[in-house]
């Protein structure tokens, strides 16, 4: 599985740098660093959405430190 | 008309206590033609010293430049200096270096520590004539120049660092000349080389300069074209012009911005890979594309450079933050600042839809804005900059 995770002026300003955070911490707490890959990317198009990531060919926008257990639970977790 | 440049620095550091430097660097003309570089050291210190050596630079600068008799020059400063009650002279040293097209270097040096003249890295004696002009012994060289020539002028406050403190006699103009041999580097700036004097000085005088201390240098450098692309263009069938326009320059390439990077990888059928380490929590990380020397994100990158632009202008910054890290603002300000004499910017005039929204705080008039100013910075750190709108 691969996951992109923006890192344009928008999803930057927005907080970027912790969702990347949190997504690496969450990799490594289910021990899924070998089967998901984490990569950056300049702008998705999704601006306007807050951070915006891409698992696969999904678009998912609007990723916080709130909402990012269940984002991580409904789109990584559910899929593998 | 050679492959050369002149590249200018200085650094100076006040005197404990004072706010203002008795110290002063002036520099007028281009590289492209006639260069001329006064560093003035006013007598005393505070606002009598600075008033001395802010006139004495002024003077003999434009006098020079406008191809004045050194006679004519020191007159001048005779009859126009105002004389200090208490002391009864009116004083400054003062020391010239006057670049003609990249090819000859005058020197003329009055009372300060004599210049040191580095070639190849390594110290070299020139010849020096003295001259008398009015009741002063004038000294006078002229050298032929070669790339990687470097000269370096300082006022006293500098051989006479760690006075009493870390040193017994201060620094003498022989350690310094040892300094300069082992710092020297072929890419190193005029503007580093002087910080990293002062910065030296300032330690020998344990923060608490005795005196105004000032290094100025001159380097000839090779020319150095950096060009950076920010930006699509307002209409999208530009694109391939402006790509094509920008490819096909001489010199290293910088990209900037998220869409301009994706459109310029297109462009060169390569793939564009984000790199997901954040050196710089708030610097945005930076990409690879094949054929680009640099690919960074846009508004945010650029406005961080604009302040490093800023601090490295003020005469008295010795700490150059971005001289040794990694992150994009800090590559771009390597290359810009350090690397580039002739730069070329790219600005597409494309508004970002994304970025209209009022709780973002960028938008397309800070864009524009933004180079604007680093292109006024880089004028200033006299480099020649061309800016195209498309």
């Amino acid at each position: 599985m691969n996951i992109y995770i923006c890192v344009g002026s928008s999803c930057h300003l927005k907080g970027s740098y912790n969702i990347i955070a949190l997504m690496k911490e969450a990799l490594a707490k289910h021990q899924l660093t070998d089967k998901v890959n984490v990569s950056a990317a300049f702008c998705l198009g999704r601006c306007t959405d807050g951070v915006t990531i891409k698992v696969d060919d999904e678009i998912v926008t609007g990723v916080s430190p709130e909402n990012f257990d269940q984002i991580f639970a409904q789109y990584v977790l559910n899929k593998l | 008309m050679n492959n050369l440049w002149t590249d200018t620095g200085y650094v100076s550091i006040n005197k404990k206590g004072e706010q203002l430097c008795g110290d002063k660097v002036e520099i007028i003309g281009s590289s492209d033609s006639c260069l001329t570089l006064v560093l003035a050291d006013g007598l005393g210190s505070g606002v009598k010293a600075n008033i001395l050596s802010t006139l004495t630079s002024k003077i003999l600068s434009t006098m020079i430049d406008a191809g004045m008799s050194i006679e004519d020059c020191v007159d001048t400063i005779v009859k126009t200096l105002p004389v200090c009650q208490v002391r009864k002279v009116a004083y400054s040293t003062f020391t010239i270096i006057h670049i003609d097209h990249n090819d000859t270097a005058r020197i003329i040096q009055f009372d300060n520590p004599n210049v040191i003249f580095l070639r190849n890295g390594r110290n070299v004696d020139y010849p020096i004539v003295s001259r008398m002009v009015g009741d002063k012994t004038v000294l006078e060289s002229t050298i032929p120049l070669q790339l990687d020539d470097t000269f370096i002028a300082m006022s006293d406050g500098a051989i006479y660092a760690g006075v009493g403190k870390s040193l017994n006699f201060g620094w003498q103009r022989e350690n310094i000349v040892d300094f300069a041999e082992a710092i020297f580097d072929w890419s190193m700036s005029a503007k580093t080389i002087s910080t990293l004097i002062v910065d030296e000085c300032n330690t020998l005088y344990e923060g608490e300069p005795g005196d105004d201390t000032t290094i100025a240098c001159v380097k000839i450098k090779k020319r150095n074209p950096v060009n950076l692309m920010i930006g699509p263009p307002s209409d999208p069938k530009d694109v391939n012009m402006m790509m094509n326009l920008f490819f096909s320059k001489v010199g290293s390439k910088i990209v900037c911005g998220g869409t301009t990077s994706t459109l310029a990888a297109q462009f060169l059928g390569k793939p564009i890979n984000t790199s997901i380490d954040y050196i710089d929590p708030e610097i945005p990380p930076i990409a690879h594309v094949e054929g680009i020397d640099l690919v960074t994100e846009g508004v945010i990158t650029i406005s961080r450079v604009v302040e490093y632009a800023k601090a490295y202008l003020s005469s008295n910054d010795i700490t150059a933050p971005w001289a040794n890290r990694k992150d994009g603002a800090a590559q771009i300000a390597q290359m810009l600042f350090e690397q580039a004499t002739d730069i070329n910017f790219f600005v597409g005039k494309a508004i970002n839809p994304a970025h209209q929204n009022p709780n973002l705080p960028i938008n397309f008039g800070i864009k524009i804005r933004l180079i604007q100013e680093l292109a006024e910075y880089l004028k200033k750190m006299g480099k020649n900059i061309k800016v195209s709108y498309f």
